[in-house]
């Protein structure tokens, strides 16, 4: 069994439908990308695994449980990380202080995790009393990262984490979302730099207007003509 | 550097600045006027000082009351225009209190927990002041807090909860509604009369010698500038170094991601009234104390400086209210220097729009801190 499974759901916004019979699964430290055209629904599954859309049928299982339309802050208990795209650092905080908001949850600060995350990022330790607003937006990434990272999650759900940076940091963001995932945290990763996501990842889902198209690893989906001629721009 | 150079720097100064230019000529002839003013001993340094210090004194309470007021703006983002009247609640609940506790075996209880409606008792007779009847003063600076705290919390869950998801627009209107049915209600049970509350003229006075005259400051302004620098060094306190102030602030800068980072966030909501609430009670009840006459109209009255100064430090952050209090209460009491006292309100104000229209953010902007 799966620690995710996502069967036949449909999920929208209000009145707005934007999935349709949507299956996912992603298995114990497995690293899984969602690709696919702008407006595909691929942020809408991620937003849904979490509560944050309306529940229009299917359900949501994760390690074993039944998480379908449940709230957020449930969720998290659970051993759910996620970073959203935009808006993902409290950027009046200090970064220290948005580290410690990810483990609200926890009576007390979790030392051992926070030291995990300063080794892992390790230019938020040398800014850990700095602004979060005032950082650059691949610090800011790193940042929402490790605020993920607090509560040591099971999977963690990127929306996205290569928006908006230079191609260098692209990279480092992709060796860092490797690095988590070794580390045995499963990944469930939304990208608009398809290629690189799915040469790195170890299954693809390809979705489009908000279905299900092609499921595969990633290695095959790259290979795939269709996918290639589709949805990867040959 | 030629001299049309100059010329034309000056004269694009002139056509683009001319609220910078029109401000710097007015300032220049206020500068004059109190030169010339104080040289020829039309004016006295210490009155000045007097003034300055009357005006610390009603910046104090309105930045008090201020900070209760921008929290709930930043955390529920909307601006509660029944603030003014939590602030009259807790005037009138902590004086029912003192009244009580001071006047105990003098008056019958009925009178004393009406604050001497009807003038039935007053309280100039019973001896409320900080030093005449320090618990009765104590204890009702607690009652205001626990008072306005109930109110608030009472307010938030019957009313403006169940439409929280509405417009900002749909809350604000409500809260005009709420302040009137409160005002109401105060006088009611209150009574509409504008009567004495404290024994004045028995609290120690100490007239300090300034330049040319004396300063009075009586011991009510000196209970005002402790009990405020107290309170708002805590409200620093917890919003900077506890976790519930750290989730307010977080919740303030983005709430959606609170939401999924796990703050809890009706109970973040609920901290805020209690907080806001207790603060702004205090402040109801420091200004009653602070100038010695209680009417159901004060907090009302109250609240367009408080804007106004809320305003001014930019919107949200609770060192803005603070210092916009200052400066607003500050420019109403030192207006006297140019303009008969009767504007001094009107002056706090054009001060304001002046300050907003050099930096529309506000004083303290971009620094939203609860």
């Amino acid at each position: 069994m799966a620690l995710l499974e996502v069967r036949e759901l449909d999920a929208g916004y209000g009145d707005l439908q934007i999935l349709t019979d949507v299956d996912m699964d992603v298995a114990e430290e497995e690293y899984v990308t969602i690709v696919g055209p702008n407006g595909a629904g691929k942020s809408t599954v991620m937003k849904s695994v979490f509560g944050l859309t309306t529940h229009m049928g299917g359900t949501v299982t994760f390690a074993g449980e039944d998480i379908t339309a449940a709230q957020p802050e449930g969720v998290i208990h659970k051993g759910l990380g996620y970073v959203p795209q935009n808006d993902n650092v409290f950027a009046a905080l200090s970064v220290e202080e948005n580290l410690e908001m990810g483990a609200y949850i926890l009576d007390e600060m979790p030392e051992a995790a926070l030291r995990e995350v300063y080794d892992r990022f390790p230019i938020l330790e040398e800014r850990k009393d700095q602004k979060a607003g005032t950082m650059s937006g691949g610090q800011q990434q790193m940042l929402a990262m490790g605020r993920a990272l607090m509560l040591d999650p099971d999977l963690l759900l990127l929306d996205e984490p290569s928006a908006g940076l230079a191609p260098d940091l692209v990279d480092e963001m992709f060796d860092k979302v490797d690095e988590i995932n070794e580390a045995g945290t499963a990944i469930l990763m939304v990208e608009q730099n398809a290629k690189e996501a799915l040469r790195r990842c170890d299954r693809g889902y390809v979705l489009a207007n908000g279905e299900n198209k092609f499921v595969d690893s990633g290695t095959a989906l790259l290979n795939d003509q269709e996918v290639r001629q589709e949805f990867l721009g040959g | 550097m030629g001299v049309s150079e100059t010329y034309a720097r000056g004269r694009r100064f002139f056509v683009e600045q001319p609220l910078a230019l029109g401000v710097a000529l007015v300032g220049l002839y206020m500068a004059w006027f109190l030169g010339e003013g104080l040289i020829t001993g039309r004016i006295l340094f210490s009155d000045i000082a007097s003034w300055a210090w009357d005006g610390l004194m009603r910046g104090l309470i309105i930045g008090l009351a201020g900070i209760g007021l921008s929290m709930t703006y930043s955390i529920l983002n909307f601006a509660n225009f029944a603030h003014g009247d939590y602030i009259t609640t807790g005037a009138f609940g902590g004086m029912a209190a003192s009244y009580l506790l001071a006047g105990l075996g003098d008056a019958d209880a009925g009178s004393l927990l009406l604050v001497g409606s009807g003038r039935s008792v007053y309280g100039g007779a019973l001896g409320v002041g900080i030093v005449t009847s320090p618990l009765a003063v104590v204890a009702g600076m607690f009652i205001a807090g626990v008072a306005t705290v109930a109110l608030a919390l009472l307010i938030d869950r019957f009313v403006y909860k169940p439409i929280r998801d509405e417009s900002g627009i749909t809350l604000l209107i409500t809260s005009i509604g709420v302040a009137f049915a409160l005002r109401y209600l105060i006088v009611f049970v209150f009574g509409s009369d504008v009567r004495g509350t404290t024994a004045a003229g028995q609290q120690p006075t100490a007239s300090l010698l300034f330049v040319d005259g004396y300063v009075r400051i009586n011991a009510h302004d000196v209970t005002l500038l402790v009990v405020s620098a107290a309170l708002m060094l805590g409200v620093h306190l917890l919003l900077q170094r506890t976790k519930l102030g750290k989730a307010m602030r977080a919740m303030s800068d983005n709430e959606d991601l609170a939401r999924i980072t796990g703050i809890p966030t009706e109970r973040v909501v609920k901290s805020t009234w209690i907080i806001g609430g207790g603060l702004t009670g205090v402040a109801g009840y420091m200004f009653v104390l602070w100038k010695g006459t209680i009417g159901f109209n004060d907090g009302w009255l109250l609240l367009l400086l408080i804007f106004a100064a809320v305003i001014l430090g930019g919107i949200g952050s609770i060192y803005g209210a603070i210092a916009g209090g200052i400066v607003i209460g500050m420019t109403a009491s030192l207006s006297i220097v140019w303009i008969p006292s009767e504007f001094g309100r009107a002056a706090a104000f054009a001060v304001m729009i002046l300050i907003l229209l050099f930096k529309p953010q506000g004083i303290f902007s971009g620094r939203s801190t609860a």
